[in-house]
């Protein structure tokens, strides 16, 4: 316990890791901030500077750029009207208006002091379940790995996005693109096409920038005109009242998201739209109607982005399977540095779960100071005209994706993948899928021929299995359901529209 | 599935490609081990291959069923493609990440970058040429320190080498 207790400072009484997470945090709050600069984007490129650092400083930045990042987008959601990142869209809704009624500095006082408490309500479930769900995890036979990705994949894309079959096409590319190269068990070539650069595989970073960053600079291109609204900023501190009368609400948003932000794929944005549509739902008498400026309507979903932080790294740090989006990326950083996420890594590295635990808290309390100060200066960065940004952004990219092997091949497939996936946004394709496929593909390959192999190559056992031991049979109902869920049969059953869709 | 919005231009072109993509990836899958056995290396992309067709129908369908893409009188679906899909700062922006891509090696990561950052800048709008100089020339020194010093990234020297050691 001493020893856990010692890793969980170790971020805490260590000035450099102390300054790194600072930092992170603070510049997770711009990345989240800035429309057209994603967290996810941001951490993909950080990968490919990391990693030549020691990993536990590597996983400070991250974790401060994570949750700064989470937490930033609601700011220019509150002021410009455009969420900074995908898990403030929901903010946006009756933050705008608040802001229009003058009311912008409590809005972010408000919801910074929500953010935090959900930040907090996800790392306690992070720190109480990820022990338990890991000697859990244990008894995981490969199909229910195998159950868990496609699940994970299946329920990203049928959340966001157009449709179920726009994110089935996107993750079966990525676990497509996952299979390039040789082969783990076998080690022979598939879709090498006899090129010996083949054989490594798709360069996984240069894939994540591409689809991160390059597609996001393309498509950003198209708003370069959108000229944000300035807003008078006054009183931030909320008063006591203020947040004793939604700290109900902010506690029930914020265990959706630690329960989204768990569950396999699905992360901050699903979570804050599910905990918008939740307060709407269950707010009998809210401060004034939901769109026109209700305080409930920036409580719920920024109390559950952040929260659903800590939920995401729980699938993460138990089972290797990413919780959303940044730790798929993160999954990939871990790999870099040489560590296996998955159910032994808490047994074998104690060390660096209860790291990552400290770290998140740090980040968190971080976050409260550096939310309720600062808006003036954040009103002349966010306003940085996106011609200078989204160069500056490429650049990064570009250096970034080559950093990592200093190959210039890398680039190319970086560019490739970029416009690749701006066409694929600007049909309605999310790419979300696609990096969790990339990522999980391997992992879903040798899952499946694992449990095909246990069962002496006979498929009828193999589907069997999915049936008879209690921990498949749950991921298999939890599947069947996430499937029925978007077709017309559901939608007659219960009424309402397949699924809650996620804007852009 | 919303069969009541406007096809984009260009998306039914994209979503045979996408097919055909699937398709190929099918053969090519196929290739690697046929159906020898239920685990053989070959299986799993099959299934991946096959979820991209299956899906790829699907989104073909779903695509025929949409409303026809709103073309202005006087226009035509190619320049309405150009006008919506691929306007003349995104095609230019493309093409000056290309060629900063094939200048990094020869030229160099500090002039390579200086002249794209100043190019993208000018095409994106940005009018005010000695303001996007200096404002190419600090950042890219800012980045070029932070590299070098707390990333300890090694960047293509091209023709500075040792100019900057």
């Amino acid at each position: 316990m001493t020893e856990a207790l010692s890793y969980f400072f170790l971020s805490w009484t260590d000035p450099y890791l102390l300054f790194l997470t600072a930092a992170g945090t603070f510049a997770g709050i711009y990345v989240g901030a800035i429309p057209g600069l994603s967290v996810t984007m941001a951490v993909s490129i950080l990968i490919s500077f990391t990693f030549k650092w020691n990993v536990n400083e590597a996983l400070a930045l991250i974790a401060g750029i994570f949750l700064g990042g989470v937490y930033g987008g609601s700011r220019s959601a509150i002021l410009l009207n455009i969420p900074g990142a995908p898990a403030a869209i929901a903010t946006a809704l009756d933050g705008y208006p608040l802001a229009k009624r003058g009311e912008a500095g409590t809005a972010i006082g408000l919801t910074t002091v929500v953010s935090v408490l959900g930040g907090f309500i996800g790392i306690i479930a992070l720190a109480a379940a990820a022990p338990a769900l890991s000697s859990l995890s244990l008894l995981f036979a490969p199909r229910d790995y195998l159950l868990l990705a496609i699940w994970g994949i299946l329920l990203v894309g049928s959340l966001s996005g157009e449709s179920l079959a726009k994110g089935v096409f996107a993750g079966a590319l990525g676990v497509l693109l996952g299979m390039v190269g040789l082969d783990p068990l076998t080690a022979e070539g598939r879709f090498t096409f006899g090129s010996v650069q083949l054989t490594g595989g798709i360069p996984y970073v240069a894939a994540m920038i591409g689809f991160f960053g390059v597609a996001e600079v393309l498509v950003q291109l198209h708003h370069l005109a959108v000229k944000p609204v300035k807003q008078n900023v006054s009183k931030i501190l909320p008063s006591w009242d203020l947040m004793m009368k939604y700290l109900p609400l902010g506690l029930r948003c914020s265990s959706i998201g630690v329960v989204i932000g768990a569950l396999p794929g699905a992360g901050g944005d699903i979570a804050a739209l599910m905990a918008y549509d939740h307060a709407k739902r269950t707010t009998k008498n809210p401060s004034r109607p939901f769109g026109e400026g209700a305080y409930e309507g920036i409580v719920a979903p920024e109390s559950a982005n952040n929260a659903a932080v800590g939920g995401a790294y729980i699938p993460m740090l138990t089972l290797g399977i990413p919780g959303d989006a940044v730790t798929a990326v993160i999954i990939g950083a871990l790999y870099i540095h040489g560590l296996k996420p998955g159910p032994m890594m808490l047994l074998e590295t104690p060390h660096l779960f209860w790291f990552c635990v400290g770290n998140l808290t740090l980040a968190n309390i971080f976050l409260l100071p550096m939310g309720l100060s600062g808006i003036r200066i954040f009103a002349k960065i966010v306003e940085t005209p996106k011609a200078i940004l989204l160069p500056l952004i490429l650049v990064l990219s570009a250096v970034g994706t080559y950093a990592i092997q200093n190959n210039p091949v890398d680039i190319y497939w970086m560019l490739g993948f970029g416009v690749l996936g701006y066409f694929l946004k600007m049909y309605g394709f999310q790419v979300g899928p696609v990096i969790l496929g990339i990522i999980l593909g391997p992992l879903m390959d040798v899952s499946y021929r694992r449990a095909m192999i246990s069962t002496g190559d006979d498929p009828l056992s193999f589907l069997g299995e999915f049936f008879t031991s209690p921990i498949s049979a749950i991921l298999t109902a939890a599947l069947a359901a996430t499937i029925l869920s978007q077709t017309t049969l559901w939608a007659r059953l219960t009424g309402r529209r397949p699924g809650l869709k996620a804007p852009g | 599935m919303d069969a009541s919005r406007h096809r984009v231009p260009g998306e039914l072109v994209f979503a045979v490609a996408m097919l055909l993509f699937g398709a190929t990836a099918l053969w090519l899958a196929w290739r690697i081990s046929g159906f020898s056995s239920w685990s053989s290396p070959g299986v799993m992309p099959l299934i991946a291959a096959a979820a991209m067709s299956g899906s790829g129908l699907v989104i073909l369908r779903n695509t025929l069923r949409m409303k026809r893409p709103e073309v202005s009188p006087g226009s035509t679906l190619a320049r309405q493609f150009v006008h919506q899909v691929t306007p003349l700062p995104i095609a230019l922006f493309t093409v000056l990440i290309l060629v900063y891509m094939l200048a990094l090696e020869p030229l160099g990561f500090v002039l390579s970058s200086f002249a794209f950052l100043v190019a993208a800048m000018f095409a994106l709008g940005s009018r005010r040429i000695l303001f996007t100089i200096v404002v190419s020339a600090v950042s890219l020194a800012a980045i070029y320190v932070i590299f070098q010093t707390a990333f300890a990234v090694v960047l293509p020297e091209g023709i500075l080498r040792g100019v900057f050691k």
